[in-house]
């Protein structure tokens, strides 16, 4: 009996050392040279667990697609001052901790973290299929009551909430808008005897001046896929594909507007940097920044970009002008491709007052003049800014905007689905590659007959 | 004691924890796997059953499974075979020299104990084209700029693309050292009477080397073969940070690359989990197999 007793407290003491020891690793987990942070962030979340108990401060999150404190992009500082701004201002009320994560892994960390039941009470969101994933599945929250309160009336138009807007409502807040333009380097024109091209034949005639006179005409990322294809699309515009068209199965990938897209995405690659395949965007947008190369297509918040990086007078260099005409293509050549950053509130959300306050502050006058002034984006209220302020180049990529006649989303963001998506823009770096377009494009021919017609 | 260690009741009791463990974190996930590798199940979304089609889909349609099982499997072929032969080299050298053993023992195991993720944009940046290898290739004249050198991260051209390549050799660096500590260990086990005894008969170091330390260490061979496979066939760490986002346009996928973009990228779960399930196959089939052609006996050393 004595012994049978010694066996089970054995055991037990055996099972109990096991569980203790994954417990102690989770706590050790912590990297040494961080200690006296997570010191400081463990005490921080005692703190507030203990005043949420006392129901004092209400805990929210907030997820970001880039490190706040190493950043370089202006928008993404403006974001960290409204971060602190909110606390300072509402502190003892509401308090926001911000979960960030790189761009690449933005879906991936949110999906997981809305499997696990902490969907972060607010997070960022771009529209079109990534919203989708959210806004038809009821983990993101609908708006309008919230609007309705005046909130709405602040922003310039109902139409920058196009992108968010669903059948039964409104799941996201806009905060900026983007436009893609094509930036230039006008001291390497002039060198060069270039002028502003308003046809992709005069684009192509353009290039081979800059490379006559000594320089790489166009820096690009095909290493990050979506660069190549923001290019691939506007092409695909200009040469009159509707996209809904596609959609609807009334016309297909293998249409002679997207192969000739891809023709024309050959011959413009002859004027790319040597490095292009493996270029990611920070790397081809810095080459741009560092005169190294005189064009970069871009969306405008490359301004941001630029404009944290670069020496002081570069922004003094820079033109902008819209995406050229296709001749014999789409009559209509001033559509833009626009990209706004939005905020999705969690349907679970345990204080949507703290979450809703916290969206206001990013659409306030003092963020959406940041957003204009400093970040070089278009601001989505109808806030007056100071345009001698403001970066040079934003005032250039409002007056392409204002010019639109219409706006239409990134490809890779506006197809059935995000797979769909990145089949696209992979299809592009194999065309960029040299694989002739029908052949490149089998693919997202292949996805479509299979998940999508 | 016996007794005790006899009495079915006590040895289920000391089973328990352990098998309380394993099923939990090892058993009930793969069971759940299996059942998910049979759904349809996305996030948000309602879990669907499909039967079989997600394997089906994975084996007759999915370009990229193809392409992501060639790169594994070369992952797979090349890691067993030069981790064998290096690790052995390096092995048989280490336990013949007299001095600076544990200095070198030291500086070719330390890769192992580094993070692959880091370990991974070193590498990332030693083979960008504009700083690193093509810099110094640059600097010593041999290619005229260094954009003009080979594109070791880019280049898509031939049946195994250079990338692969290069990540398989920085995974040899990075764990051939595990592989050398196995060997030494097994190595200096081995009895030097054997080997004096051979000395005797006038054998040289090479005869021993082949005629005795080869045949003792098999079981060994086993081993580590077993552990490179597995490690091969799961590879991840260095391909995801070395290989631009988008993987080259789905050519430098890996069964691992794979599988997350799958279930996380596209939030495909339950066809992930059939990829997973393949990996799973794979890995249990490679070893029996290394275990089968690997045979060996037990001798006493």
């Amino acid at each position: 009996m004595k012994k049978k007793l010694l066996s089970v407290i054995l055991t037990a003491a055996m099972t109990a050392s096991l569980l203790m020891g994954c417990g102690g690793s989770a706590d050790t987990s912590a990297p040494s040279s961080d200690t006296s942070a997570s010191t400081e962030e463990k005490a921080d979340t005692a703190d507030t667990a203990d005043t949420a108990a006392s129901g004092e401060v209400q805990e929210i999150t907030w997820m970001f697609w880039d490190d706040l404190n190493a950043t370089e992009d202006l928008i993404s500082k403006g974001y960290a001052e409204v971060i602190e701004r909110f606390n300072k201002d509402y502190e003892g009320q509401y308090h926001v901790t911000p979960i960030t994560t790189n761009l690449e892994e933005y879906y991936t960390k949110l999906n997981a973290l809305v499997a696990a039941g902490e969907t972060p009470d607010v997070f960022i969101c771009s529209p079109g299929a990534n919203m989708n994933d959210y806004a038809l599945t009821g983990v993101a929250a609908k708006l309008d009551d919230y609007l309705a309160d005046g909130w709405k009336d602040t922003f310039t138009s109902d139409a920058v909430f196009s992108g968010s807007t669903y059948p039964d409502g409104i799941y996201a807040v806009p905060l900026n808008i983007a436009a893609a333009c094509v930036f230039y380097n006008t001291e390497m024109f002039e060198a060069a005897g270039a002028e502003v091209p308003k046809t992709f034949t005069e684009l192509l005639d353009t290039c081979q001046k800059l490379q006559d006179a000594g320089y790489t005409p166009i820096t690009i990322s095909a290493g990050t896929a979506w660069c190549l294809s923001m290019v691939a699309g506007y092409l695909c515009d200009r040469n009159g594909l509707v996209l809904d068209d596609v959609k609807e199965h009334k016309t297909d990938w293998m249409d002679e507007k997207v192969i000739n897209a891809g023709l024309q995405i050959q011959e413009l690659s002859k004027y790319f940097q040597k490095t292009a395949a493996g270029d990611d965007n920070d790397i081809a947008t810095a080459a741009f920044y560092n005169g190294e190369a005189a064009i970069l297509i871009q969306g405008s918040w490359a301004i941001g970009q630029i404009n944290g990086s670069c020496a002081e007078g570069f922004a003094e260099k820079v033109g902008v002008f819209a995406f050229p005409a296709v001749e014999g293509g789409n009559p209509d050549a001033n559509r833009v491709i626009a990209k706004s950053d939005s905020l999705c509130m969690s349907a679970t959300t345990k204080c949507p007052e703290a979450a809703v306050a916290l969206m206001k502050y990013f659409t306030d006058d003092t963020a959406q003049k940041y957003t204009a002034e400093v970040g070089g984006k278009i601001p989505v209220t109808s806030v007056e800014y100071d345009t001698s302020v403001a970066p040079p180049e934003l005032a250039y990529v409002m007056d392409v905007f204002r010019n639109a006649s219409s706006t239409f989303g990134f490809y890779n963001e506006s197809l059935a689905d995000t797979e769909a998506g990145s089949t696209f823009d992979n299809c592009f770096v194999e065309i960029f590659k040299g694989t002739d377009p029908a052949t490149a494009l089998q693919p997202i021919q292949d996805y479509y007959e299979m998940n999508v017609w | 004691m016996d007794k005790l260690l006899r009495n079915k009741k006590a040895i289920l009791l000391f089973i328990a924890p352990a098998f309380i463990l394993f099923t939990a974190v090892l058993f009930y996930p793969i069971c759940r796997a299996v059942y998910f590798s049979f759904c349809d199940y996305k996030v948000n979304y309602p879990i669907k059953f499909v039967g079989f089609k997600n394997y089906v889909l994975l084996f007759t349609k999915d370009k990229t499974m193809r392409i992501a099982l060639r790169n594994s499997l070369f992952f797979l072929i090349f890691s067993c075979v030069s981790q064998l032969i290096f690790g052995l080299l390096l092995a048989a050298l280490l336990t013949n020299i007299k001095f600076g053993r544990n200095l070198f023992k030291n500086i070719y195991y330390l890769p192992c104990v580094l993070s692959s993720a880091a370990l991974g944009l070193l590498w990332m940046f030693v083979f960008t084209p504009k700083l690193g290898i093509n810099q110094m290739m640059a600097s010593f004249g041999w290619i005229s700029d260094c954009t003009e050198g080979p594109q070791w991260l880019f280049n898509t051209d031939g049946y195994i693309i250079l990338p692969i390549i290069v990540i398989s050799v920085v995974a040899l660096w990075q764990y051939v050292g595990q592989s050398m500590m196995l060997y030494m260990a097994q190595i200096s086990g081995i009895s030097n009477d054997i080997y004096e005894a051979a000395y005797i008969d006038g054998a040289t170091k090479t005869q021993a080397f082949v005629k005795i330390t080869l045949p003792l260490i098999r079981p060994m061979v086993a081993t580590a073969m077993s552990l490179n496979a597995i490690g091969s066939l799961k590879f991840f760490d260095l391909v995801y940070n070395m290989i631009p986002e988008g993987f080259l346009g789905n050519r430098a996928h890996v069964l691992a690359t794979h599988l997350y973009d799958q279930a996380f990228k596209y939030n495909k779960l339950g066809y992930g989990s059939a990829i997973g399930v393949v990996l799973l196959v794979m890995c249990l089939a490679v070893t029996l197999f290394i275990n089968k052609v690997v045979k060996c006996e037990n001798y006493e050393m």
